[in-house]
């Protein structure tokens, strides 16, 4: 699939805002199963410091600065991207868990040793006490790693409610876990944390899914959001994109925009501003089919 | 204890050593070893009775010279970190040779690791550290990957606990990477010894401390100065709250980097500024004494407010020197040095020098066994973090064997014992000593000399509490003989911003409270000394004319309600005494003089690098004051106006006239002003009677007596009264003085092109100014009624309203300080239908 990407972030400030640094992750990288063609980025008013870079975790980031004293903010992330569905192995083929976490703490490739880095806490995603234990539900001894993770997924997907209301950026996964209720940052950091707790390998993905209007009604641009989902490491294949939030394994309709150990590391918009009183935010984000 | 002075009896020969550890003093009971020896002899040829009056001039220098754990702490227990023993810690030359050489060793091996840990990590890809060390480990800071530091040093300034082990030899405990604390006791160490044991001190070859700090700040110029000659650079300090603090005080005193806090500090352009009144001014240089974590609030953690928002994205452009660059905390990972020996042989081609102290990564598999097989008598710890706060896990064994890389153990430490000076005696403690290392352009250089810590147990000298652990000055022998060289030339002249007159708008700020709340003080000294001297005569309360006026001034500061001197006089006075105790100590009262005491101390300690040591002297002791009801409070207030004078005047004196000495001048103005017009309206009522009492207590009041008398003589008058103190320009306590110097100020601050009174603070003093020149006070007597000359209480009113105006107008045009707030997305991905 073909998909442009629109994604405006405003912010509006009650009183002049006399200095702002932010930074961004909004570019899309590209992936096996995703070509970027075309991405622009329209800051107002003109920033005048803005400088891109590679992440840590090879994405891309923007950071600038707007030095004068401004009431409104407004970023405008424009992509193009070709998307197709990911080839996925058979899950009843893949290896089992404890061998996949025995293999990663070995670490004796280099894919191996890459993988390995997401096995760890990270300052979102910590292991409270009852995680593990969730985890072990899907991942009985001997039980393959994609399996286990596709049950993983169901669950969090059956058994947990979203609800905006119920969670912030900030809510710890061992409150998620007990309300039983979040959003697709929430599930995304619990069945990392999950994952995690077994000694296995998972980051964070941060884009967006296109929606689909319901039947017979047209789509209303601006309707879609961010999505974030999760990325497995299956040994002998590589990483597979789980969306616990819809019960999926991603496909045409994800688009990636990057990857970390959580969400803190690929916040698509993260900004510090001095002065401009009380701010109001606006997202709008739209993903136009492209033929 | 024997007497010296008849029966010469070694101080020393009393102690008793512990049984194990090495001593450093002595090789058997009574006998020193040689190089003690000098130590011993200079120590026993003074009674204990010297010592003992040399070590309090030890606690009291460093006491006065603001080292204590936080002086202005409500508790009046003295906590000082480190306290400084008077007995020196020598060490020989050939023994710090061999010191050097490997901690010289160790900081190159550790430099090397740091640029390969955030460059290429080809000692992870290699295997030679286990990727756990960088993945698992919180002192590894992602966001500083691939920045080379502008200066290409990766580790400046280093620092190691060391100690001797049983059989003499020095192993290393601890590293310290991102800001190393107590460089500064260090120094202030060998400035206090260097002059209570002058004697001593001058007579013996030890290796001076100087020369390392021109190390420090010349290699550092070097390494700045790639883009300008002379750089700029900034002491960054958390600021007061720091337990610390005197510290970074005493250093950027000392090498002349003023001190600055993060919001001092603003990014702009891919570089740093410091915020001054006049504008931004271009930052090169920072030496930072803010942990790695909270050094940018924008790229590492949210909320801090110690650091720089977008300080790593002006690392990343190579357009500052820090020291130590951001992320060199990683050398701080408990587990690292079971790493080093293999590591150096690997990456320098030898075998480390210094030895380790014994420990075990348990992520080896053979060290793990040996762990796990010897848990009763290793001690075990976390291996990826820092602090002790973390518990370690009921189920040990299991938790190791889970997760092995999160743990080490090492062997209890013995570390060897050293005699202290203990109150009256000498007793034995557990020595280690913290050595600094700095990077010059050959390398790195160590300090000849550092802080030898010192504590009466093992676990009190291993812990991280320096107020509970004492200090020693490392004197190093020198080998040759030592040139003179003055330590303190650096500190008696008090730092001035100096490459132009302009300062932080923050500190100009805390400036003018300062000069606030000094004349505030000053004020409420002088009436409450009026008020004590009346009733402290021997006149029936009821028959001092002038006391309900006074009560009355003191009312219009006060919240309490004014006082009835009459009736039973007993009764009258006690109640008056209570009122005054009140007025002077209650600390819930925003009036009285504790609080107002307290506030100048608060407003001083934001600034205090801004004063010369002899300031700081008179501050501490003024905290001495006002803490609890004194015998005779006369006297008591006399020793406060007596300080506050003493420091206003150090203060003012030591200040070049800049901008800074410009605020403080601005503030107590206002101060004196409001001050002064707030006590005529509060008794012009009582001033139009008749009583000459209640003139000359008014005149007491408002330091204006001397002035009135040698005019006057002795007739009190309203009128000439009036004049003195509202419109004589030649009276310094005048208002309309006040007045015209504040004009005089203004003309002075920096203005942006602006038009000459064009600013709403010209405009209001040129108001007052005019205002009170054009107050007519003719017809104006003490038979005149209130209500016949509303004129005067109008313009009094009206020059209370124009102060505290000009006050605000002043902070809004040069001081605002605008809050920062983070903002940051919100994800809330839609569930599909």
């Amino acid at each position: 699939m073909k998909y442009t990407i629109t994604h405006t972030t405003t912010y509006t400030y009650s009183e002049p805002a006399s200095l702002s640094q932010n930074e961004l992750f909004l570019t899309p990288r590209p992936t096996d199963t995703q070509q970027v063609a075309d991405t622009g980025l329209t800051i107002l008013p003109e920033p005048q410091y803005l400088s891109s870079r590679l992440d840590y975790f090879g994405n891309l980031a923007h950071v600038f600065m707007v030095q004068h004293p401004h009431k409104e903010l407004a970023m405008t992330a424009v992509s193009t991207v070709t998307t197709s569905a990911p080839a996925t192995p058979d899950p009843e083929n893949t290896s089992p868990w404890e061998t996949v976490a025995s293999r990663l703490s070995g670490y004796a490739d280099p894919v191996d040793l890459s993988a390995y880095q997401y096995v760890f806490e990270s300052p979102l995603v910590n292991l409270p006490p009852g995680v593990r234990e969730y985890a072990r539900v899907s991942f009985p001894p001997g039980m393959t790693i994609l399996a286990g993770a596709l049950d993983l997924n169901r669950r969090i997907f059956t058994e947990f409610t979203y609800d905006k209301a119920a969670t912030t950026v900030d809510t710890p996964i061992a409150r998620v876990l007990a309300n039983r209720k979040g959003v697709c940052q929430d599930f995304a950091h619990l069945f990392i944390a999950c994952f995690r707790s077994l000694g296995l390998a998972a980051r964070y993905v941060s884009g967006y899914l296109e929606t689909l209007p319901p039947p017979g009604k047209p789509k209303l641009v601006g309707a879609d959001a961010s999505h974030a989902w999760v990325s497995v490491f299956v040994p002998d294949f590589g990483w597979v994109d789980l969306d616990p939030t819809n019960n999926l394994i991603t496909g045409e309709r994800h688009i990636t925009l990057a990857w970390g150990r959580d969400y803190g590391d690929v916040t698509p918009v993260k900004g510090v501003v001095m002065g401009g009183g009380m701010h109001t935010l606006s997202v709008m984000v739209d993903v136009s089919p492209r033929n | 204890m024997a007497d010296s002075s008849d029966n010469p009896v070694s101080i020393f020969k009393s102690v008793v050593s512990p049984k194990l550890g090495f001593p450093e003093a002595w090789v058997a009971q009574g006998q020193f070893r040689a190089h003690w020896k000098p130590v011993v002899d200079f120590l026993d040829k003074a009674r204990p009775g010297v010592i003992k009056q040399r070590h309090d001039r030890v606690k009291r220098m460093r006491y006065e010279d603001g080292a204590t754990f936080n002086p202005f702490d409500e508790s009046s227990e003295r906590l000082t970190p480190w306290n400084l023993d008077i007995i020196p810690f020598p060490v020989t030359a050939g023994e710090w040779k061999n010191l050097e050489t490997g901690l010289i060793q160790r900081a190159s091996l550790l430099e090397n690791i740091l640029a390969d840990i955030y460059g290429p990590q080809s000692l992870i890809h290699g295997g030679q550290i286990p990727a756990e060390m960088i993945f698992a480990n919180t002192h590894f800071l992602r966001a500083c990957h691939g920045i080379q530091p502008a200066g290409n040093r990766f580790l400046t300034l280093y620092a190691v606990d060391v100690y001797r082990d049983e059989n003499g030899g020095f192993r290393v405990l601890r590293d310290y990477g991102a800001c190393p604390q107590g460089l500064g006791y260090a120094l202030e160490n060998r400035i206090v010894m260097s002059r209570v044991l002058s004697d001593f001190y001058h007579d013996t070859p030890v290796c001076r401390l100087a020369p390392f700090f021109q190390a420090f700040h010349s290699s550092l110029v070097q390494r700045a100065a790639l883009r300008q000659k002379d750089p700029r650079i900034v002491l960054l300090s958390p600021g007061p709250d720091s337990p610390i603090y005197f510290e970074h005080a005493l250093l950027s005193r000392y090498l002349n980097y003023p001190l600055v806090e993060g919001q001092d500090l603003t990014v702009r352009n891919g570089e740093v500024f410091l915020k001054k009144l006049n504008g931004l001014e271009p930052v090169e240089a920072i030496f930072r004494h803010t942990k790695d974590e909270t050094s940018d609030p924008f790229a590492l953690r949210r909320g801090t407010a110690t650091g720089v928002a977008g300080l790593i994205q002006v690392c990343r452009e190579q357009n500052i020197e820090i020291i130590n660059p951001i992320g060199s905390g990683f050398v701080e990972t408990p587990a690292l040095s079971a790493l080093l020996p293999a590591l150096c042989r690997h990456m320098m081609g030898n075998d480390l020098i210094l030895g380790n102290h014994p420990a075990w990564w348990c992520k080896d598999g053979e060290s793990r066994n040996h762990v796990v097989n010897h848990l009763d008598e290793l001690v075990v710890r976390h291996a990826l973090k820092r602090s002790s706060t973390h518990q370690l896990p009921a189920n040990l064994k299991q938790a190791i064997m889970e997760t092995p890389y999160a743990f080490m153990a090492s062997e209890p430490v013995r570390p060897s014992s050293v005699p202290v000076w203990d109150r009256t005696r000498v007793q034995s403690h557990f020595a280690l000593m913290r050595v600094f290392v700095c990077a010059t352009e050959n390398g790195f250089s160590v300090m000849p000399g550092g802080l030898c810590i010192t504590a009466p147990d093992v676990k009190t000298l291993l812990g991280t509490c320096p107020e509970k652990q004492q200090s020693k000055d490392i004197w190093v022998a020198s080998d040759h003989p030592v040139e003179p060289f003055s330590l303190i030339s650096g500190l008696q002249t008090a730092a001035e911003f100096n490459r132009s007159s302009d300062l932080p708008s923050r500190v100009a700020d805390h400036l003018l409270w300062l000069g606030r709340y000094m004349e505030r003080a000053e004020g409420r000294v002088r009436l409450l000394r009026s008020v004590f001297r009346r009733i402290a005569g021997e006149s029936r309360m009821a028959d001092i004319d002038e006391l309900p006026f006074l009560l009355r001034l003191m009312h219009g500061h006060n919240t309490q309600p004014p006082l009835s001197v009459k009736g039973n006089s007993i009764i009258a006075y006690r109640k008056l005494l209570a009122h005054m105790n009140n007025a002077m100590y209650d600390k819930d009262r925003p009036e009285s003089l504790v609080t107002i005491i307290h506030q100048v101390q608060q407003a001083a300690r934001h600034v205090r690098d801004w004063f010369s040591v002899d300031s700081w002297r008179v501050i501490n002791r003024l905290k001495d004051m006002g803490g609890t009801p004194a015998d005779d409070p006369i006297e008591l207030l006399d020793d406060i106006l007596f300080a506050l004078n003493a420091f206003s005047g150090l203060a003012m004196e030591s200040m070049t006239r800049g901008l800074g000495w410009r605020f403080m001048d601005m503030g107590r103005r206002i101060e004196r002003g409001i001050n002064h017009t707030g006590l005529i309206r509060a008794g012009l009522s009582q001033l139009y009677g008749e009583s000459p009492a209640i003139l000359e207590a008014l005149l007491e009041v408002s330091a204006s007596i001397m002035t009135y008398r040698s005019r006057y003589r002795t007739t009190f008058q309203l009128a000439p009264v009036l004049d003195l103190l509202l419109i004589d320009e030649s009276n310094p306590k005048s208002l309309a003085f006040q007045c015209s110097q504040l004009a005089a100020h203004v003309e002075q601050l920096p203005r942006q092109n602006e038009r000459r009174f064009s600013n709403p603070e010209e405009r209001i003093v040129l108001s007052m100014l005019t205002s009170v020149r054009l107050l007519d006070l003719t017809g104006i007597n003490c038979q005149n009624s209130e209500s016949d000359n509303p004129a005067i209480s109008t313009f009094l009113e009206t020059m209370e309203e124009n102060l505290k105006e000009f006050a605000q107008v002043v902070s809004a045009h040069y001081l605002s300080r605008v809050p920062a707030t983070p903002h940051y997305s919100v994800i809330a991905g839609d569930s599909e239908p």
